[in-house]
């Protein structure tokens, strides 16, 4: 085993100081010379048409700069995903019709918020009501409201914009209100459920739940009269927003600045861009001053999409010793008013069960359904913990019918290390079975299992792409030396909370074998990073991180160039130690990283000493003039995604009150095997956080909608875990290596989650002995399933 | 109509020209650019806004500044001192008690307070003290650690 100076511990945050002093610029934070505030008027209705807008009296308001409608934008449309069989269907402000409560219709730019505001109230707008449509399976009959016409796109997709070669963008019509479909299969599903001597079959139901991240979002835009457009957002990642600013605003990407900001929480709802970034940009551009929209909490709970509502169909067929042999899916994905991610997630809902359980035949397909609600995005764990929720409840359902022990039973369906996934994509690490093992030894299942009336035990299991081939491609890293001897690392990752500042620094001060301050990372900048992945399909530290990895390492080949021949000794000969190049054994002749720079400048023609590196996932995906190899589709989950999996296995422990429906946590414990873990600290702090998001999920979190409009839009009506709800939790690191990552570091960001929400619901379904098929698990949800079985 | 008022604010004497509605967060956000204070919910359900006044941890977000005229008002930055971080501060650093830190500002102010009215707590008390602080990134235990830690390293 390699010593390592940095990796594998637990050192502290490098901007740690910033944090705890306040002094962390967040986007709220900024404020500008001359900045205007601006204010989105949205609509009280879920489906009406646009007569008319009158803004006169809200323009003659004192204060008011500019007051625009969906009119004067226009038709120019964004989405998350933009392809020409899925093109765009949103626009920044609606323009003939609204289909959700608190779609924008128009917008003010106005010297104060205050007095913005007032100028809302001054928008005088004339809706015609539509018949609206809430419910996705009604929506997908025939005769229900149409929530879109044809969507008829006016200018190129991003597809065609990123040169992947396809058809140009056409007009999409969606019948039966469905957005986008899939269809993924293998093996030969009829024959599976033949072979099978088992047959379940059920129906689970998934709602909304927000990201509930603490800082409520806001956009900083300052367009100059040069041309140039400078933005502070929250957001995980400057490729995806800076794409968008330019398109919809026709202005190059390279003009426009996504800068440095710290984001007060993500958790995948920060990833695309968002109504209030453009007009923020907008009004900016035609005020020619800076602009800040804050959204309240209420906005962002109302408006900002949240987590993927889905209803799962789920049926498994399996032998009587619990060999699964096929598994069909039917996932509808409620995506309310605009599609968004949901091509994505449909496939995701797929591919992330793909690593835990060897399925030899098996049939998912996918509908995206439009209704007349709050459009949906990724959350932490994209369609991960929906589908997980149904396959694992079913498992244990099939278990309990069975008789089967459900460890042995899920060991024995685990994939294996070496396997190919039906994609193609590789199991080169594995760490799942020991997950398993060890957290069941950890919570004592075989000695507590069945044992005490209304004590449960249940098991998730998860799994998550380490980073993914699509969109922004690939990541770059940078890192220059300085005459001191300190190196400046340039990457373009997104500092959450995910620590990645510090991970970044770790990774390249291992390489050049120094301490940890001699790299100062610069971060998350789009006009001073190389192009990066962003954070996001939890590629940070596999793609990104390789990249920093590379960068370092080309670094130090040149530094030990430049010693070689300045000590005029065989490179060979030279090695780094301790912030120092050491010629052989004799340490008198050790040069300092200061001496390197200096030797650079002078003696080789002025070498500044950049190290480069550059990564790009499943690199055999590519396409390039018109060629496209392995093509990957999202419609029939066909070719390789990811270069490595990181799995989380988790096991709770429940005991339930009967009488009140009140469940206590008695442990909670998580396995993950995210490969070498980087920086310890960070790494059980991602697993906790997650845990604890997952007990949220469970008991209370929901967002509620009721006849389109969102019913607990503040904090006291969408409950989140405080300081006082978090029982014992304990995270177990399997370490499996994964040869492709950084050091063997791949993904911990996503999966504890999924696998934390289906351990303690399958806990607490166990402790009841009765299923509950929906989430979360309240304590009238969990009475109501008591009284069930009495009666 | 807006009017004169004098604020202690970190020991400072500031006079500030504010609404009779103003809340304290905005005068200390806005007014003084003193940004270390969040809002995260602006209807005291979370705590990110949390600072000292007189002593006690207030929700800035739902008290009016005029309130605060004449009394010790304290924020996350005048929390170091002659350049040093206070020991709760080295401890969320220690302890990874934050991740992306939007509530950690207001959680170490309610530390602050809360260790100076029980100097010897148990971590359940700890719990109890931060619990009106919402974190969504931590799961809060290192930052009952953290303040633990802090207290154990306290003088008695
Ligand atoms: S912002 Fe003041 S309590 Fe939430
Ligand atoms: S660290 Fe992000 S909310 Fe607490």
């Amino acid at each position: 085993m390699t010593n390592f100076r940095h990796i594998k511990k637990g050192p502290r945050r490098t901007d740690g100081a910033l944090i705890v002093t306040g002094r962390a610029d967040f986007t709220g934070d900024i404020s500008l010379p001359g900045m205007l505030f601006g204010k989105i008027l949205r609509s009280p209705y879920p489906h009406a048409r646009i007569v008319e807008i009158n803004t006169e009296k809200a323009k003659k308001l004192e204060g008011v700069k500019e007051v625009i409608t969906g009119k004067d934008i226009g038709y120019r449309r964004f989405s998350f995903i933009d392809t020409p069989a899925f093109p765009a269907d949103q626009t920044p402000l609606a323009v003939d019709k609204v289909r959700f409560v608190g779609e924008g219709v128009a917008a003010v730019a106005a010297i104060s918020e205050d007095i913005a505001v007032t100028a809302l109230h001054l928008i005088d707008v004339k809706y015609e009501e539509l018949p609206p449509v809430f419910d996705p399976e009604e929506a997908m009959k025939d005769g229900a409201p149409a929530v879109h016409e044809t969507i008829e796109p006016n200018t190129t997709t991003a597809w065609e914009d990123f040169g992947i070669p396809s058809t140009k963008s056409r007009p999409y019509k969606a019948v039966n209100n469905i957005s986008n479909r899939n269809l993924i299969e293998y093996g030969d599903i009829g024959k599976g459920f033949e072979d099978a001597d088992y047959l379940k079959e059920d129906r689970f139901e998934i709602p909304s739940t927000s990201h509930m991240a603490m800082e409520p979002h806001a956009a900083v835009a300052s367009y100059q009269p040069t041309g140039k457009l400078d933005v502070w957002l929250s957001h995980m990642g400057f490729e995806h927003k800076r794409f968008w600013l330019a398109k919809l605003l026709d202005m190059p990407i390279s003009r426009v600045r996504v800068h440095k900001t710290y984001v007060g929480g993500a958790f995948g709802g920060k990833i695309s861009i968002f109504p209030y970034e453009f007009i923020a940009a907008y009004l900016s551009r035609l005020t020619l001053r800076p602009l800040k929209i804050t959204l309240t909490r209420e906005e962002v709970f109302c408006v900002c999409p949240p987590s993927r509502r889905m209803i799962v169909y789920l049926k498994t067929g399996v032998k009587k010793d619990g060999t699964i042999t096929a598994q069909q899916v039917k996932v509808i994905d409620d995506v309310g008013a605009y599609r968004g991610s949901s091509p994505t997630a449909l496939y995701l809902a797929h591919v992330f069960r793909n690593p835990i359980y060897n399925i030899p035949n098996l049939k998912h397909e996918g509908y995206g359904v439009y209704t007349n609600k709050l459009y949906t995005t990724a959350k932490r764990g994209h369609g991960l913990q929906q589908i997980v929720f149904a396959v694992e409840s079913q498992l244990d359902m099939i278990c309990d019918e069975l008789g089967l022990d459900k460890v042995e039973m899920r060991l024995k369906n685990f994939r294996k290390k070496g396997d190919t996934l039906p994609n193609g994509d590789m199991l080169r690490s594995y760490g799942l079975p020991e997950c398993l093992e060890e957290a069941a030894k950890k919570i004592g299942w075989r000695e507590k299992y069945g044992k005490k009336k209304f004590r449960g035990l249940g098991i998730g299991t998860a799994s998550m792409f380490s980073g993914a081939h699509n969109f922004p491609f690939s990541s770059a890293a940078m890192i220059r030396l300085n005459q001191d001897g300190r190196m400046i690392l340039y990457t373009g990752q997104a500092e959450f909370g995910n620590g990645v500042d510090t991970v970044m620094a770790q990774i390249a001060a291992e390489v050049l074998d120094c301490p940890l301050d001699y790299v100062i990372v610069n971060s998350g900048d789009s006009e001073v990073s190389p192009h990066d992945l962003g954070n996001w399909l939890s590629g940070g530290v596999f793609v990104s991180g390789e990249a920093v990895r590379r960068a370092a390492l080309d670094l130090k080949d040149q530094m030990l160039q430049h010693a070689a021949a300045g000590l005029d000794i065989p490179v060979e000969d030279l090695s780094i130690r301790d912030g120092w190049i050491i010629p052989g054994s004799d340490e008198s002749k050790k040069l300092s990283f200061s001496d390197i720079s200096r030797y650079g400048i002078q003696m080789a023609g002025g070498d500044p000493l950049i190290g480069k590196g550059f990564s790009k996932c499943v690199p055999e995906v590519y396409f390039w003039k018109g060629k496209f190899n392995k093509t990957a589709s999202l419609s029939s989950g066909k070719g390789r995604f990811t270069e490595a999996y990181g799995l989380t296995l988790a096991i709770a422990e429940v005991e339930v009150n009967p009488n009140t429906g009140e469940v206590e946590i008695v442990e909670v414990v998580l396995a993950d095997d995210c490969g070498t873990p980087i920086n310890v600290k960070s790494v059980e702090g991602q697993i906790m956080s997650q845990a604890v998001m997952g007990i949220g999920d469970v008991f209370y979190e929901e967002v509620k909608i009721k006849n389109g409009i969102v019913m607990n839009p503040n904090l006291l009506e969408y409950r989140v875990p405080t300081a006082n709800d978090i029982p014992k939790i304990t995270s177990i690191i399997v370490d499996s290596y994964e040869p492709n990552g950084p050091f063997g570091a791949k993904e911990v960001g996503e999966s504890p989650r999924a696998a934390a929400i289906s351990a303690i619901a399958n806990a607490i379904c166990n402790a009841i002995g009765e299923r509950i098929y929906t989430l979360p698990m309240t304590g009238d949800r969990i009475m109501e399933a008591l009284h069930s079985k009495n009666t | 109509m807006k009017r004169s008022v004098l604020l202690s604010v970190n020991g400072e004497r500031r006079e500030v020209f504010i609404k009779p509605n103003s809340t304290l967060l905005e005068v200390l956000r806005d007014e003084l650019l003193l940004t270390g204070a969040k809002e995260a919910c602006g209807s005291g359900e979370c705590g990110a806004c949390t600072v000292l006044v007189d002593g006690k941890p207030v929700n800035s977000c739902i008290t009016l500044a005029m309130e605060a005229e004449g009394k010790a008002i304290e924020t996350i930055e005048g929390l170091s001192k002659e350049g040093k971080l206070h020991p709760l501060q080295e401890a969320f650093i220690d302890h990874h008690a934050f991740q992306c830190g939007f509530c950690t500002p207001g959680m170490i102010m309610s530390a602050k307070a809360f260790l100076k009215r029980s100097p010897e707590p148990t971590k359940e008390e700890i719990r109890n003290a931060i619990s009106g602080n919402i974190c969504r990134c931590t799961g809060y235990e290192n930052a009952v650690d953290a303040i633990l830690d802090t207290a154990v390293g306290t003088e008695k």
